[in-house]
């Protein structure tokens, strides 16, 4: 299954993330979701990093937060929204919002 | 009713929901408020960032552009230049890596103010003190 799954919060309330399995498995990082891709919480960088085999993130929510290219961990591809239709259409064939 | 002090304590990162801005905008509001209040009267807001409410405070936010709404980091400003006491969590700041440096000041408006960066023992102090908490 190619699921594309949105992330929009830093801290996810609920655990059917660390639930689905799948190689094809992708997390598009918006909203406070982009915090995974910068901040590295104790020294650590994020755990969704290292689960799935895609992860993007959305160029303008990390704008608005002040966040820079150079603190997005290298496992992030960022992805504006032009970029992030063409994610949506291409990469999956399911997308979910969590 | 003499001075009455409140402190607002922001928990959660800003710009998925209102609720943290609207800490921000109401500890802004004590300057209007006064206008309410009998002569003697006072309100001493502070601003605390605790816990995951720090994330929202680095410099360089580009809001208007891709939101087309205020700032995080102008109305950060905004407080300072008001002369309101903002308070933000050291060992929160340590937890998720953010650097003193990262936070915004408003020397270029003139304000005296810049922001605290405390531990929380000193944030847990301003809630004791105020007669009224507000969580955000």
């Amino acid at each position: 299954m190619k699921l594309g799954i949105f992330v929009s919060d830093y801290k996810i309330p609920v655990d059917t993330l660390d639930r689905l399995k799948g190689d094809d498995l992708g997390i598009i990082l918006v909203l406070n979701g982009v915090y995974h891709a910068t901040i590295k919480e104790a020294g650590k960088a994020s755990d969704l990093l290292g689960k799935y085999s895609r992860v993007y993130a959305l160029s303008e929510d990390l704008q608005t937060r002040g966040l820079t290219p150079e603190q997005v961990d290298s496992k992030v591809k960022v992805v504006d929204y032009a970029g992030l239709v063409d994610v949506i259409f291409n990469d999956f064939e399911k997308i979910a919002w969590l | 009713m003499g001075d009455v002090k409140c402190a607002f304590l922001v928990q959660r990162p800003q710009y998925k929901g209102e609720t943290s801005r609207l800490a921000l905008t109401h500890a802004l509001a004590y300057q209007t408020v006064e206008i309410l209040l009998e002569d003697g009267d006072t309100v001493t807001p502070t601003l605390n960032f605790v816990g995951e409410g720090v994330l929202g405070l680095t410099k360089g936010q580009k809001a208007m552009e891709a939101y087309g709404i205020t700032s995080t980091e102008s109305h950060l400003k905004n407080c300072l230049l008001v002369d309101l006491d903002i308070y933000v969590c050291k060992e929160d700041l340590d937890r998720f890596g953010i650097k003193e440096d990262q936070l915004p000041d408003a020397d270029e408006m003139g304000a005296e103010k810049k922001i605290n960066v405390v531990p929380f023992s000193t944030i847990q102090k301003n809630m004791e003190e105020a007669n009224h908490v507000l969580f955000f």
